[in-house]
């Protein structure tokens, strides 16, 4: 006889209670796991989508790669001897468009590489949340700084810095504008650190690392997940554990009549597992959901893996905390 | 004809630093098919012999002996086989599963004695059974919507339906008002007797001692007396 489907077959309300309790907290991780995943997105995506590898900035300007100026001659240097190399230049700044509206960017500029869109003079690449925004190829966008214009040449999908579109201009635009020829970044996809003279290499995470705005979001941001999710385990177990307690009576004298221990704790975990699977799937479900409905304004981004992995981690927090 | 024998049981149970002997050298048989009652004061010991005897928990020392088995040298899951098949359990408040009908809770026990039946055979015999104690046509309902004796009845169909060879009972008319006791004591004693049930009952109450063959008296730990009716 199955005593524990039984059990929440009578006990509907009880067991109900607590499988919305797993439910709400786990869909409350899920969705801010989204959220500070979209966030980081939109805060880093240029830097985080591009592969391993490292960055260099000039060694004076501690960290900070908006003090960095390399030296010409130090980046002809790096390019010579790293075939793949790249140095660029970030700044954020503003673009109006036809109707004169302004629009926050990212500017972008660097040497030739695949990593990066090739803009020639006169022309811009933009992320493509712009395209939302109104703006299609073809359409005449100046700055107050640069004299001539820019004719949008197309759009590039997932390029984000601090909350705004990237958008790749050429090196004498940007020159220009920002009145400097030399680069802040020399970066080298696929390679372990290497020694130049003046210059300091950072990991693809040191480098997110420095940008502070990034660091102190994602802490921030992290700190709650991991906080709800030692909660709702701490919470998930108290419950558990009561149920249980109210229990021990019957669990005596079923023993008495002869029901076998691993059957009584089959049926324990039994019931704990069906809860547990059934609150997650159905808040995975939804936060799937919620991920593609959302609006495009919203910086939301959940991966099923990133839901199978806060999953895993929450259960096997809750197994450990009941046993 | 002796079916079970406690023999020189000591019990003793550590409260902190103090030992307290409970149960000092109980002699006691059950002749097969008599009613025995077990009385004595309140916190004598009548309670801790039951479940030693009923193999629910172990003494200190001394053996029981059922039929041709001791259970003082069986392992727990030999003495759980035991307590499953061939013995059977009443208490002061019934204690069914909540979450079971009456009939469910007849299958269970059916189930954990593994018996032979097949499924239909089961609910047959289930039927039968709770026709036995007249409950039958409460057959789909649970615990929460029964009266004390109700439920009493539908506890001692679920001790006896696995055809035990021993009945447990400790104070199975408490719970219950004077005509209720009378009632219950009656099937009990009747149902014992056509089925061939050894019993042990423990009670308190002295109107109780009618349906019983023999009586033996407890006192600070020992037999005081044992009297056949
Ligand atoms: N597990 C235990 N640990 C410690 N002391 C116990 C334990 N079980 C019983 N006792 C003690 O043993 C004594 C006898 O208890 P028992 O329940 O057998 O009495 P009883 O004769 O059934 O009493 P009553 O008529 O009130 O049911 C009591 O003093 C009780 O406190
Ligand atoms: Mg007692």
């Amino acid at each position: 006889m199955n005593l524990a489907w039984k059990e929440m077959k009578k006990n509907k309300v009880r067991f109900l209670i607590l499988g919305s309790i797993i439910f709400l907290v786990s869909f409350l991780t899920f969705m801010i796991s989204g959220l500070a995943n979209g966030l980081s997105q939109d805060n880093a995506a240029f830097i985080k989508d591009l592969p391993q590898g490292q960055f260099y900035m000039a060694e004076d300007a501690d960290g900070t790669f908006n003090l960095s100026r390399i030296d010409s001659d130090l980046q002809q240097e790096v390019i010579r001897k790293e075939k793949e190399a790249v140095a660029f230049s970030m700044q954020m700044g503003f673009l109006n468009d036809q109707d004169d509206k302004q629009q926050s960017v990212a500017f972008v500029t660097s040497t030739a590489s695949t990593l990066f869109s090739t803009v020639y003079q006169g022309e811009v690449i933009l992320d493509s949340s712009l395209q939302d925004k109104g703006i299609q190829v073809g359409d005449i966008l100046t700055n107050n700084q640069y004299n001539g214009k820019f004719i949008v040449k197309g759009f590039v999908a997932q390029k984000k810095y601090s909350h705004a579109p990237v958008a790749y201009i050429s090196e004498e635009a940007y020159e220009e504008m920002y009145r400097v020829k030399d680069k802040q970044l020399i970066y080298v996809p696929n390679s372990e650190p290497q020694n130049f003279k003046g210059l300091q290499a950072y990991s693809n995470k040191e480098f997110l690392n420095t940008i502070p705005s990034y660091n102190a979001e994602q802490l921030s941001l992290n700190m709650i997940i991991w906080f709800l999710v030692v909660i709702s385990g701490l919470l998930f177990a108290i419950f558990f554990y009561m149920m249980n307690v109210q229990k021990i009576g019957l669990y005596g004298i079923l023993k008495a009549i002869g029901v076998k221990t691993s059957k009584l704790f089959n049926m324990i975990w039994t019931q704990m597992v069906i809860i547990t699977v059934v609150s997650l799937v159905l808040s995975i479900s939804l936060s799937q959901l919620v991920n593609l409905v959302s609006p495009k304004e919203m910086p939301f981004s959940l991966t099923i893996s990133t839901c199978v992995f806060s999953d895993w981690l929450y259960r096997s927090y809750v197994v450990r905390a009941t046993d | 004809m002796t079916l079970f024998t406690i023999d020189k049981v000591r019990k003793t149970f550590k409260n902190g630093e103090v030992e307290e002997e409970i149960l000092k050298g109980i002699n006691l048989s059950l002749k097969e098919g008599e009613i025995t009652a077990l009385v004595g004061a309140s916190g004598s010991g009548k309670s801790t012999l039951l479940t030693i005897a009923a193999g629910l928990q172990s003494a200190t020392d001394g053996q029981v002996l059922f039929e041709d088995q001791n259970l003082t040298t069986m392992n727990t899951e030999q003495i759980r086989k035991l307590r499953a098949s061939k013995f059977g359990f009443v208490f002061q408040f019934s204690h069914l599963v909540p979450f079971l009908t009456v009939e469910e809770q007849l299958l269970l026990m059916l189930d954990i004695a593994e018996s032979p039946l097949k499924k239909h055979e089961q609910q047959s015999e289930v039927h039968r059974l709770l026709q036995l104690v007249g409950m039958a046509h409460r057959k789909a309902a649970y615990p929460a919507v029964l009266s004390g004796g109700e439920k009493q009845r539908v506890a001692i169909a679920r001790a006896i339906i696995h055809q035990p060879k021993v009945l447990f009972a400790d104070e199975p008319t408490a719970s219950l008002d004077s005509q209720r006791s009378q009632e219950i004591m009656q099937l009990l004693s009747e149902l014992t007797t056509t089925l061939n049930i050894t019993t042990l009952m423990v009670t308190h109450d002295e109107e109780m001692l009618a349906y019983a063959d023999r009586m033996i008296k407890i006192s600070d730990g020992a037999v005081l007396s044992n009297t056949l009716y």
